[in-house]
């Protein structure tokens, strides 16, 4: 595995503008990049299960708002600091995306899909209606912030994004090694033909489902983050609506390629917000530059980036 | 009231079939799942209800022009944007997302969110088992079972209809044979674009016209989308029954959560779906 240096200059960049952020920007810019920082969390634990080992999901807003939820009652409820909420939230999701998994990942693709759909919308159905626990449509309120941690105040709004930043950079860089390693390496190969390498002894089974509960694990960390940034949950935040988003966002970027979905992500994420300005017109401009993108460059941003780097006699 | 409410299962059900079969028709073909069926039923709604409140149509004129406009714009979408990217699904399954936006916001932007009441265009009905079964409610029924009969008659008995199955089992095989696999991709969106138009016709009377509508029963009937008419038919109004009896016997509030666990259920039982493929 070896890195060559001037692939790191993009990055670099990339993570510098955001940790100038707080320094330069106003409080709506912060909201934003950190609303685009999640996303491409999101997108990215999205990529290690449908774009790496294949199989298409749809419930990766479940994921979201579960580990949403679950941090935030755990902190309002059973009286938690953040810090060990935020770990539990994980593991609860990982365990509930491997207990759905295990029977769900038996299918052939599409009913595999389609049953994801319905799992998203069912939890989508139990946040909205468990009234008592999550206090339904009226949201959660009052969520508290991460107590202090090495003396650092996580009520003050850029210690809080450097808290996410941070937490976006590991979790980038440890799927970058998960989809590196030799298990990412047995992902795709369940991708590119399931039946043979089962042929040759890999437990695709196995592999699927763990592939599925981390990129689960990982979106229930990154609704734990959300809930305790944002300090108010609602439903609605989590509804099915979340789920195609981060598909879409994944497809804009180049599935099967870890960095294409999270600057897909980030890229969707700030159109979105750069078109509030015309809020009925918002997605049908965008639903018409997908399909655009789509004619011009079917492999997504990552497709255009190769065919730029080619353009100049550079080797993918 | 059970009666009442089996009633209403089987006429959710079958709109539900309805649509399934569309989409299945062209899932299994195509290896498209078709999210712009979702939107193509807002379409074909609101056709209607402008045939009949503005041009003041009959409402089976009305169901007509509606069904036209749905298969067309079914047909112009594969024609020209899914049929570029014909054996890539990931790109397909994009754009029929994006198209599914486009169309249902594209009906909040001309049209408002605010729901429409389609009127009555045909008043009374039967008395039966203590509640009146309105005649609006039979045409739903009667209108889907000659649907689902013309259906299955053409992909039974005429040649078209064989080469869909053909090339339902095998696409590659079907085209080495001399399967004109571009015109049976045409087929199966303009029947698919009927089919859907044909359900939210038939529904809108009973319910109401809003840029939403589109969303459950595309997700519902993708449910039912499983395997040959027969499955199809029986998931669909399986399913129906049992959220039409599950809202009043268990749960109101889950009544569009039963679906996920009949099809977990099924799926588990079926793991190639109910009854094999078209």
């Amino acid at each position: 595995m070896r890195i060559k240096l001037k692939n790191l200059i993009a990055p670099a960049i990339v993570v510098l503008v955001l940790l100038l952020i707080p320094q330069l920007a106003s409080e709506y810019v912060i909201y934003v990049v950190v609303l685009a920082m999640l996303y491409a969390i999101l997108a990215g634990s999205y990529d290690l299960i449908t774009g790496y080992t294949g199989p298409l999901t749809f419930c990766h807003g479940a994921f979201y708002g579960l580990g949403a939820y679950a941090s935030a009652l755990l902190t309002l409820k059973a009286g938690f600091s953040f810090w060990l909420a935020f770990p539990a939230s994980g593991i609860i999701v990982f365990l509930f995306a491997a207990i759905v998994g295990y029977p769900a990942l038996r299918l052939s693709g599409h009913y595999f899909a389609v049953t994801t759909f319905f799992f998203g919308h069912f939890i989508y159905l139990v946040l909205l209606n468990t009234v008592k626990l999550t206090n339904g449509p009226m949201g959660l309120r009052d969520i508290p912030a991460p107590t202090s941690f090495l003396g650092i105040n996580f009520h003050a709004l850029s210690a809080s994004y450097y808290l996410i930043l941070v937490f976006g950079l590991l979790a980038v860089v440890l799927l970058f090694l998960l989809v590196r390693s030799g298990v990412g390496k047995l992902l795709v190969s369940i991708r590119e033909n399931e039946e043979l390498s089962e042929a040759i002894g890999v437990n695709t089974a196995f592999y699927k489902v763990l592939a599925f509960s981390i990129s689960g694990g990982v979106a229930g960390l990154t609704g734990s983050m959300f809930a305790h940034f944002f300090r108010l949950l609602h439903p609605t935040t989590f509804a099915w609506m979340t789920s195609e988003m981060v598909v879409i966002m994944a497809l804009v970027g180049g599935m099967g390629t870890l960095f294409g979905p999270i600057i897909g992500a980030g890229i969707v994420t700030l159109i979105l917000e750069l078109m509030r300005f015309a809020p009925e017109l918002r997605f049908i401009i965008w639903s018409v530059a997908i399909i655009l993108v789509l004619i011009i460059e079917p492999k997504g941003l990552m497709g255009i980036v190769g065919r730029l780097r080619v353009g100049q006699g550079g080797k993918r | 009231m059970i009666f009442q409410q089996i009633i209403t299962g089987i006429i959710v059900g079958a709109s539900y079939a309805l649509i399934a079969l569309g989409l299945n028709l062209i899932w299994s073909i195509t290896d498209i799942p078709d999210f712009s069926q979702g939107g193509i039923y807002v379409i074909a709604a609101y056709v209607s209800y402008f045939a009949v409140t503005l041009a003041r149509v009959p409402f089976f004129l009305a169901l007509l022009a509606a069904m036209a406009v749905g298969s067309v714009i079914s047909f112009i979408l594969e024609k020209f944007l899914y049929k570029r990217w014909r054996g890539s699904g990931r790109i397909q399954l994009l754009c029929a997302i994006a198209l599914f936006f486009l169309l249902s916001n594209g009906a909040i932007l001309l049209w408002t969110p605010k729901a429409k009441i389609f009127p009555a265009y045909l008043q009374g009905g039967i008395p039966m088992f203590g509640f009146v079964l309105s005649f609006q409610r039979i045409v739903v029924l009667a209108v889907s079972t000659l649907l689902f009969i013309i259906v299955f008659l053409f992909i039974q008995k005429t040649k078209m209809g064989k080469a869909i199955r053909a090339a339902s089992q095998d696409r590659e095989v079907a085209q080495v044979v001399g399967i004109n696999i571009d015109s049976v991709n045409s087929m199966v969106f303009i029947i698919g674009g009927a089919l859907s138009s044909t359900a939210s016709v038939l529904i809108s009377p009973l319910y109401a016209v809003f840029p939403a509508m589109g969303d459950l029963p595309l997700l519902k009937a993708l449910v039912g989308g499983f395997g040959s008419v027969a499955g199809v038919l029986i998931g669909g109004l399986g399913l129906g029954l049992i959220e039409s009896l599950g809202s009043v016997y268990l749960s109101a509030a889950y009544q569009h959560g039963f679906a996920f666990f009949v099809l977990l259920i099924a799926l588990m039982f079926f793991p190639k779906g109910l009854f094999g493929k078209v």
